[in-house]
């Protein structure tokens, strides 16, 4: 029996073998952030006891207004709801995020899920980078502060888009990622698409720089 | 076409993000075995289906997710405004439970 | 240079650039800068049309979207483009263009036969003459041949299209003097601005009129530094060739941007998309979407060389083109004399008739020093000539009523003009639910300039009525200045010296049919609506005929209708039912503007929504490894999912054959991992569970599963799937693969708006489980392969429990659970890692032969089990009695399930419901068709009481025969419970033509007492 090996959802676009380093070729650069940790947390957002121990057992406290995200640690935690938050975490450190929070939150009114099969990220940098988005998505990202996560359509399916950087991050759910890679590369066409080679780059390997 | 403020997310977004959830305000009954087949039937069936102001529910489907309450013209699009379920049911009932 | 070029300075066209084109086949030539129409004018070309209904021949009108007649079929194959107006195709070289009219050819065109006896082609000719719906098709086909425009490409279309979604503070549309000027005290204040405009430069009128003076300079010059100011502003972008053709809900323009239509196709850039579709947001939307003049309504006024006024100047000052030599001009107002006078002075004839008597002295003074042959109170009782005009007869107009008080002079002219005064365009102002106002002055439908100032839109210029240029300019001044301070801003405090040298502006004349002293009907037609051929005459006919309403009248006539509507055509048709009603304009209104503004390409409107992008494809995770197999897909929903593995020379039914039999007798294996999936947690679990479910969860224990039935409230059942017990308050339940979202969203629901205070919280795991489910007699031996630290044993791992173990090196959770009725194990990992799960079971299972299958053996499978699928055995009307699943209804539950109370509606209880059986054929070979109607006789003559239909139909490789399931009025009561045929249980399957004979018995097919999934 061979080794557990991991497929990326966007494993069979082969983006690895494509990627370069960013350069001055393309208008825009994308590539999949792939097998990071995601942990779907749902609470009352309102719930000291909740927040607390939250934020306690995650080293990073839980952004609690509406369409923010914190980032510390390479962990990243995305405000979706007054109720729910989704984690992004490297890998390596799933299952003891996943062990602290259930544990923290035994007796708290919440659920804890590794949703890490359910998504990827994609990260869409460059140039037109803005204009590619204008062409996917209904939001105004010419409006997005860093700082700001927000859910909203992609094509006909949806993302939680935020800015990182000087770049965008659009985590997908695992089942679209094709179409949604596919729209992208479509969208993306009039100004010149680039891999982007994410470990040359600023980009660190669990994708959320510190 | 028209634009809606998610009273979770803060924000005005556009209307493809939401999914229309139908007229607010429209209780299960507490004991449904109590009910007639005629009260029942209205429970089921039975919508204003105005042509004015509506209050009615979306949910935000691309972003929190959360059911809210929009008091919104269907003649005209014009929106009143949107609250939470529990500001929509103060704000609806202040003005007397109707239109 | 054709003699109808004229070297204007001021012209757009570059006389440095000559191209060449083709019209119908033949070979001109043209400049850059030239329209389509300006050049094939510029070469003559009077006809180039045939009337709709009569087949009269037409010629160019406009100068843009109001062409009613020049359309065009652009280019050839693939990249051919019907319809377009010549008005509005840019020329390049190389251009390839026909007609789109004339049949069968443009010199002979049959229909014109008709108009010999168009007396006998009134209004509403097609209603009146094709009552008889028999006849009807045989018309069809040579009225469609002989009536049709262009044809649509058979070639699929080589071109992409894209849409951007835009946000901004003011959308500016129209980018002539007054749109240019708001655009300006905008972008000087800072905001974001987009200005619009369809043309391929900015400047509108300005371009037809590039002497006029504006603050002491040219134009041509103000507009030059305007233009160059708004470039240079990094707030504003400017956007030609763009034509806004809707205004939405809460000021969202759409506007479609022109990329590559101008360039020859050799030259169009292959990585950027045709045309691109702009949705843009704006918290305020100027209207400057100026005026279109409208043609006089008179006796033979279609005649090719008989044009708008302005169309002539636009002609002669844009493009360089005196469309003839002698030019005969009628007005009922001033906007025609600066053009009158332009011709003149570019070596034209020209007589200026105008229906006033009372003329402005100050005009009347510049044309006549300019050689204009001015006449007073004349009108065109008709103009003559066929193919193109070659003079028109003028009467005596009394001067104040509009009836022909004596006779006038023949007037011999090779072009000929009319301007019945200017209609602005309005359109977007309405599509929003505006309604434009009658200015009795003005003699115009007008948008009031404050507009609908409260949601943010204004207009500025010609759109409200502001004709005159210094007007239009001061008034947008002041309203950009109001627009601004709505929005916290404030312009500088001059826009700088705006005057224009225009004398004052004299009355107009309300005149719209130029009387010809005949009664209507009886004298030359006078065509209101070129496009549809509608004379003023019809719209006495249908005024006649009873049609009162503005709108009625339009679908009558067809006024207003086609690919121009009615631009040049409404005012006048509105006008004239006015004065047969007896009614003021106001009272009789308009007709209802509608998106689009002129005709947008599917497309563009499709956009990326086009090709692998059109929907999106939802695959699983193991998705590489069926297409390695040689797996058929088929769709699901979104989903695409293995629909069977053919081996080589098999077909759909050998293959399915094949996999059925392996997971009834071997082992087979299938992706099941797009059901969806639903984690569910919190100390009242158990309640919700029991209150959207139909039976009963408080007692299932941590690693048991249970089958469940979700209904509606209406009893009915909308989902099922099983549903496993992880902890105590802890659930994992799936749902069918097409109602996932409909299922979370239905839960998220109830749970947000009835029952906020249930401890539960849900979360969708759809994607993060990749699902293998393992199927069949020796199942247990291949996972027992790969996973070692689950005890398999019947005795240790029953039927509908689930383990958490390992598989393949990965943490899993496997339930024992069955779609298919056999011993059967599905294997949940995390998705990343489903591929190397799926080839670890496949590389497990080689020496037991383990079969992949797809959708279709799963459904065979389960239909010979007699499980339903939700939405295929059911349709929104079905409850679990129906379904003969009493067993899944937990009716003891204190808590009023979602749907319970229904179950005693009269309908729900009563008897005659549709219920769910088996049938099998007399003739067992026979697969019915899915949707046959089950009768009870075979005699099939109308009416035959239809007793229900089949719902799902297989050929059974397990049984050697084919089975069906049906939903049947009173079916179970109908079931034969050994197989004998009493009568009752034999029905008849109507399909295709033929009544089978069928016996009604149980859904289950295989191993009734279920001994099989229990092995």
């Amino acid at each position: 029996m061979s080794e557990p090996t991991m497929r990326s959802p966007l494993h069979s676009f082969g983006l690895e073998e494509q990627a370069k380093p960013i350069d001055g070729s393309c208008g825009v650069w994308a590539n999949e952030i792939p097998h990071l940790g995601y942990i779907s947390l749902r609470g009352n957002g309102t719930d000291p006891a909740f927040v607390t121990a939250a934020s306690t057992s995650l080293g990073v406290s839980l952004p609690l207004r509406p369409c923010t995200f914190a980032s510390s640690n390479g962990i990243t935690i995305l405000w979706l709801s007054p109720d729910e938050w989704m984690i992004v975490c490297p890998r390596a450190q799933l299952s003891a995020l996943l062990g602290s929070l259930r544990h923290a939150l035994t007796d708290v009114r919440s659920q804890v899920v590794d949703n890490s099969g359910g998504y990827t990220q994609v990260i869409i940098e460059g140039p037109n980078a803005l204009d590619v988005l204008q062409h996917v998505s209904v939001y105004d990202f010419a409006g997005l502060e860093p700082g700001r996560v927000v859910g909203t359509t992609f094509g006909k399916s949806s993302v939680y888009a935020f800015r990182q950087g000087e770049g965008y991050r659009v985590v997908i759910r695992r089942s679209f990622a094709d179409y949604i890679w596919r729209y992208l590369v479509r969208a993306a066409v009039p100004y010149g698409l680039g891999i982007a080679d994410l470990a040359g780059s600023r980009v660190t390997e669990e994708g959320v720089p510190a | 076409m028209f634009v809606l403020f998610c009273p979770h997310c803060g924000e005005k977004r556009e209307e493809e993000e939401f999914g229309y959830g139908g007229e607010a305000f429209i209780p299960r009954p507490a004991t449904p075995e109590a009910l007639d087949d005629e009260a029942w039937g209205d429970y089921l069936f039975m919508r204003k289906n105005p042509k004015g102001w509506h209050w009615e529910m979306w949910s935000h489907n691309t972003g929190c997710r959360k059911f809210f309450v929009v008091k919104r013209n269907t003649a005209t699009n014009a929106i009143a405004g949107s609250w939470t379920l529990a500001e929509g049911r103060k704000a609806y009932d202040a003005e007397g439970g109707s239109t | 240079m054709s003699s109808y070029r004229v070297r204007r300075p001021g012209a757009r066209v570059d006389f440095d650039k000559p191209l060449t084109f083709s019209f119908d086949g033949q070979a001109y030539d043209g400049f850059a800068g030239d329209t389509l129409a300006s050049a094939l004018l510029a070469n003559g070309t009077r006809m180039l049309a045939r009337s709709f209904k009569y087949g009269r021949p037409r010629g160019i009108i406009g100068t843009g979207p109001e062409e009613p007649n020049a359309l065009m079929q652009i280019e050839t194959g693939a990249h051919t483009i019907p319809n377009l107006k010549a008005t509005q195709v840019e020329l390049y070289d190389g251009l390839v263009a026909r007609r789109t009219t004339g049949w069968p050819t443009l010199e002979f065109d049959l229909k014109s036969l008709g108009g010999l006896f168009s007396r006998f082609m009134p209004a509403g000719f097609y209603y009146k003459t094709f009552q008889n719906q028999k006849l009807w098709p045989k018309f069809e086909h040579i009225i469609r041949q002989a009536a049709g425009y262009g044809s649509a490409p058979s070639e699929p279309d080589p071109e992409t299209y894209d849409h951007s979604h835009r946000h901004a503070q003011v959308v500016i549309v129209g980018g002539g003097a007054s749109g240019l000027l708001a655009a300006l005290l905008a972008g000087r204040a800072g905001l974001k601005v987009v200005l619009l405009d369809e043309q391929n430069e900015c400047g509108g009128w300005l371009l037809s009129s590039p002497h006029s003076v504006i603050g002491g300079e040219q134009a041509s010059a103000w507009l030059k530094s305007a233009v160059g100011e708004l470039q240079s502003l990094p707030n504003v972008q400017v956007l030609t060739r763009t034509s806004a053709f809707a205004l939405h809900d809460m000021n969202l323009v759409l506007a479609v941007e022109q990329l590559q239509d101008h360039l020859p196709i050799a030259d169009r850039a292959a990585h950027q998309p045709r045309q691109r579709l702009h949705r843009i947001r704006a918290e305020r939307v100027v209207l400057a979407t100026g005026a279109i003049e409208r043609p006089l309504v008179f006796g033979n006024n279609d005649v090719p060389g008989i044009m708008t006024a302005s169309a002539l100047t636009t002609y002669l000052n844009r493009y360089g083109v005196a469309v003839g030599k002698r030019i005969l001009l009628q007005t009922s107002n001033d906007h025609v004399y600066q053009g009158a006078a332009d011709l003149a002075r570019a070596g034209c004839e020209v007589v200026l008739a105008d229906t006033r008597t009372r003329i402005n002295p100050a005009w009347e003074k510049r044309v006549r020093a300019a050689g204009v042959d001015v006449r007073t109170g004349f009108g065109i009782a008709y103009a003559r000539g066929r193919r193109a005009v070659t003079g028109a007869q003028l009467v005596k107009l009394d001067a104040q009523r509009n009836v022909v008080v004596g006779s006038g002079p023949s007037i011999d002219c090779d072009a000929l003009g009319s301007s019945g005064g200017l209609s602005p365009t309005v359109h977007l102002y309405c599509h929003d639910g505006g309604r434009p106002h009658w200015d009795e002055e003005r003699l115009a439908f007008v948008v009031p300039e404050a507009g609908r100032a409260k949601s943010g839109i204004y207009g500025v210029g010609a759109v409200t009525g502001e004709f005159g240029l210094q007007n239009a300019l001061e008034q947008t001044e002041r309203i950009t200045r109001e627009l601004l301070s709505s929005l916290g801003k404030s312009a500088p405090t001059s826009s700088g010296n705006l005057k224009t040298d225009e004398p004052d502006a004299t009355p107009a004349r309300r005149i719209f049919r130029v009387p010809d002293g005949r009664a209507e009907g009886h004298g030359k037609k006078a065509f209101v609506d070129f496009q549809n051929d509608v004379s003023a005459a019809d719209i006495h006919l249908a005024v006649r005929e009873n049609y009162r309403s503005i709108e009625h009248i339009k679908r009558y006539t067809a006024l207003g209708f086609g690919t121009d509507q009615g631009k040049l055509s409404n005012v006048n048709g509105f006008a004239i039912a006015a004065d047969v009603l007896g009614k003021s304009i106001p009272e009789v209104g308009t007709t209802t503007y509608r998106p689009a503004y002129s005709p947008v390409t599917f497309g563009t409107l499709a956009g990326a929504h086009a090709g692998d992008t059109f929907e999106p494809r939802r695959y699983s995770p193991m998705q590489a490894a069926h297409v390695a197999r040689g797996a058929e897909f088929e769709p699901v929903g979104q989903w695409l999912r293995p629909w069977y593995f053919p081996q080589t020379g098999e077909d759909l039914h050998a293959a399915v054959r094949r996999e059925c039999l392996a997971a009834r007798r071997g082992v087979g294996i299938m992706d099941a991992s797009t059901l969806g999936k639903i984690d569910l947690r919190g100390k009242d679990v158990r309640e919700f569970l029991n209150r959207v479910y139909a039976n009963a969860w408080t007692q299932l224990a941590p690693g048991k599963c249970r089958y469940g039935l979700m209904l509606d409230e209406n009893g009915m059942v909308m989902d099922d799937g099983v549903t496993a017990c992880v902890a105590d308050n802890h659930f994992l339940m799936t749902t069918t693969t097409g109602g996932a979202a409909r299922v979370m969203t239905w839960l998220e629901k109830w749970h947000q708006t009835e029952w906020p205070d249930l401890d539960v919280y849900m979360t969708s795991v759809t994607d993060h489980w990749a699902t293998a489910a393992v199927v069949g007699p020796k199942s247990r031996q291949v996972l027992a392969k790969i996973c070692s630290d689950i005890d398999l044993s019947p005795s240790a791992f029953k039927f509908m429990d689930w383990r958490e173990g390992t598989v393949a090196g990965v943490p899993a959770r496997v339930f024992r659970i069955s779609f298919s009725g056999e011993l059967a194990f599905e294997v949940n990992v995390d998705a990343n890692y489903g591929h190397h799960v799926w080839e670890a079971l496949m590389d497990g299972g080689r020496e037991f032969d383990i079969t992949p299958y797809g959708t279709e053996t799963m459904h065979v499978l389960r239909a010979e089990k007699g499980f339903i699928i939700v939405g295929q055995d059911t349709d929104g009307s079905m409850t679990p009695l129906d379904l003969d699943m009493a067993w899944a209804v937990g009716m003891k539950k204190p808590f009023s399930f979602i749907g319970k109370r229904s179950f005693a509606r009269s309908d729900t209880a009563g008897p005659n419901r549709k219920q769910l059986v088996g049938l099998l054929t007399d003739d067992p070979q026979i697969v019915l068709a899915e949707g046959a109607q089950v009768i009870e006789r075979a005699d099939v003559t109308p009416p035959a009481a239809m007793l229900g239909h089949v719902t799902s139909s297989y050929y059974s490789p397990e049984l050697g025969r084919s089975i069906a399931l049906a939903v049947v009025r009173d079916g179970i009561a109908r079931r034969s419970e050994d197989g004998h045929k009493s009568g009752r249980d034999l029905l008849y399957a109507y399909a295709g033509g033929k009544a089978h004979k069928v016996t009604v018995v149980s859904p289950v097919f295989v191993d009734p007492k279920g001994d099989r999934q229990n092995v």
